[in-house]
């Protein structure tokens, strides 16, 4: 489904200093598989999938997705990619503060080609209810907390029933308990749907929730 | 959920850029409002009160020339007398087409026969004026007759009077004239016959007589062949007939036009300051703004909004902001400016005439146009930049 050829990354900070991100990574991921790639601060594992969802064009190689090369199509089509196949969860809190916890849910829905209101609103209320978040529908986020704004994320991201979900530390700013309930909850979403995952994590001991663990050092890919 | 929708909550949750946005298009919008409305109002007036006229050239007795515009602009009366005679040596000048001789007369000032403390009174000859027949041949057919009267669109009866009282003879007041923002609309008109009339009652009816020296009349109004330069004919009076001043009506209120000229100019100064400050402006608190909404724009783009969707929905905020903005200021300016008529028309010492509604439509489209225009315009360099920038830049802290 997904594939990496020899990418490399670099950052260009200033004239004379670059920053080397991911370097000749390689990577095949298939369809329906949970990939935990785990690794440091800094080893790269944000890039990695930055370059997987098309956020970030790579410096060097070439990003595949059902062999389509994600950055020769032009934007209009790349981010009808990223709306329609590919769903996100982000580290930092990526709700939008102006919006409550439903329109946060239904904003793929806008950016899409199919916004129809009267089937919009219910998937998401529903996804909501999914998430044990039925009580929540009109919370803003700062009315939120940490886990449960996380919950609202993951409603978001299969919004749009997407192949590929994409989690960058779902996990780094909450507690072990609720930790350990946003991972069941990518497990569970994972077996029902069988939506192919790729989770990126620091903590290796995350890696038991996945079908495949990858390990990054440096900006390369070490184990996996 | 749709574009509108998200434009409008994200104005919500922005306070302080929405307000400073909203604030320079009030103040953008205000500015052009109100500088048209006062310019544009004072030529207006000037140039419907040279309409009112008629005339190509006003023969005054010599010395008057001041007095007679302070008359016309602002309803001060004038007293000028000089020979009927004039009238025919006025006719007899090359290039004269038409001349027709009026009064100037006036009301007491607190005196009980007179309903208005000195008005300006304008009395006609029917057979020959040209000044007031185009109104009175849509308005009053057959003219005016011996009692009646016209007044400018500030002339009315007072209701405890029950008539206008000139010199304690009650007028028929026939209609109102169209406004002209100058002393013209708190002047009266009625015919020689009915001056006369006045005068002749005046001892019995008045604590003052009205006096109209025999023989003599105040203006000659004179229309001039098409063919000819009334600058030529003016000169050609001058030199014919001594002890009077040809004005040539194109050139009244010189004093005014280039009071209005020179507010022009300082107002297109200040406009275009304040609008170079105004767009400086929302150009940085846009900036400030966008860039604390990198990482929710970067969270856009993921979930599948494409540039141009980025820079609609940043350019859609900016375009509501500038419509409410510059709908507020639009509004302000119509009210200040119609609260406050009597006090810029003092303050700058022009008339001024608010325009008709349908005028004043087209300038609010227009100052919305513009204020709508400036607005995005301030607010699409930012908005490009973050909407072309990569998505996993913006979102990285």
């Amino acid at each position: 489904m997904i594939t990496l050829h020899d990418v490399t990354k670099i950052y260009t900070v200033s004239k004379e200093v670059t920053v080397p991100a991911v370097r000749n990574a390689s990577l095949h991921i298939d369809k329906g598989e949970f990939v935990i790639i785990t690794g440091r601060s800094g080893s790269g594992k944000t890039t990695l999938l930055n370059l997987v969802a098309g956020l970030t064009r790579p410096t060097l190689g070439e990003v595949r997705f059902d062999g389509i090369e994600v950055w020769k199509l032009p934007d209009q089509e790349q981010s009808l990619l990223r709306n329609q196949r590919i769903g996100f969860v982000f580290q930092f809190p990526s709700l939008l503060p102006s919006l409550t916890s439903l329109e946060n849910v239904m904003l793929p829905k806008m950016f899409g080609p199919d916004n129809d209101q009267q089937e919009v609103q219910p998937r998401a209320k529903s996804l909501l209810e999914q998430v044990g978040l039925s009580d929540k529908l009109h919370a803003y986020p700062r009315q939120l907390s940490g886990g449960q704004q996380q919950r609202v994320v993951v409603a978001r991201a299969l919004m749009n029933e997407p192949e590929l979900l994409l989690a960058d530390e779902p996990t780094s700013d909450l507690d072990e308990q609720t930790e350990h309930e946003i991972m069941a909850l990518f497990q569970d979403i994972h077996a029902r749907t069988g939506v192919t995952a790729l989770l990126v994590t620091h903590a290796v001991e995350l890696g038991r929730y996945g079908t495949r663990s990858i390990q990054m050092a440096g900006g390369e890919i070490v184990t996996g | 959920m749709n574009l509108i929708r998200f434009a409008t909550r994200n104005i919500a949750g922005n306070a302080f850029r929405s307000w400073m946005v909203f604030f320079c298009a009030t103040l953008m919008a205000a500015f052009v409002v109100s500088a048209t409305l006062i310019i544009g109002g004072a030529n207006d007036s000037l140039r419907l009160a040279l309409d009112r006229l008629g005339a190509d050239i006003i023969v005054i007795p010599d010395g008057h020339e001041q007095r007679l515009e302070a008359a016309l602009l602002m309803g001060i009366p004038v007293h000028c007398w000089m020979p009927d005679t004039v009238v025919d040596e006025v006719a007899k000048v090359e290039g004269v087409e038409a001349v027709s001789p009026q009064l100037y007369l006036s009301t007491l000032r607190g005196a009980t026969c007179c309903s208005v403390p000195e008005m300006f009174l304008i009395a006609y000859e029917p057979e020959t004026d040209f000044t007031l027949r185009p109104w009175l041949e849509q308005n009053l057919e057959g003219g005016l007759a011996l009692g009646e009267a016209v007044g400018g669109s500030l002339v009315y009866v007072p209701e405890a009077d029950g008539e206008l009282l000139v010199y304690g003879y009650g007028l028929d007041l026939k209609g109102s004239l169209d406004p002209t923002g100058t002393g013209l609309d708190q002047s009266m008109f009625f015919t020689f016959e009915t001056a006369f009339d006045i005068a002749r009652l005046s001892p019995d009816q008045a604590v003052k007589v009205m006096d109209i020296p025999p023989r003599t009349i105040s203006s000659v109004m004179v229309k001039v062949d098409l063919r000819t330069d009334p600058h030529q004919v003016a000169q050609a009076i001058d030199a014919a007939i001594p002890g009077v001043t040809p004005l040539e009506t194109n050139r009244l209120f010189k004093g005014q036009r280039e009071q209005i000229v020179s507010l022009l100019n300082s107002v297109v100064v200040l406009l275009v300051i304040t609008w170079v400050l105004a767009m400086a402006l929302i150009a940085v608190v846009f900036s400030l703004a966008v860039n604390e909404r990198r990482r929710h724009i970067g969270v856009m783009r993921a979930l599948g909004a494409s540039r141009t969707t980025v820079l609609q929905s940043l350019l859609l905020e900016a375009g509501v902001l500038a419509l409410a903005g510059g709908g507020a200021g639009i509004f302000v300016s119509f009210l200040a400016i119609y609260l406050f008529r009597p006090l810029i028309i003092r303050l700058m010492e022009v008339p001024f005439l608010f325009p008709a509604p349908l005028h004043l439509a087209g300038l609010a489209l227009g100052a919305l146009a513009l204020a709508m225009l400036g607005v995005t315009a301030a607010a699409l360099i930012p908005a490009l930049r973050i909407s072309l920038q990569d998505p996993a830049i913006s979102m990285r802290e």
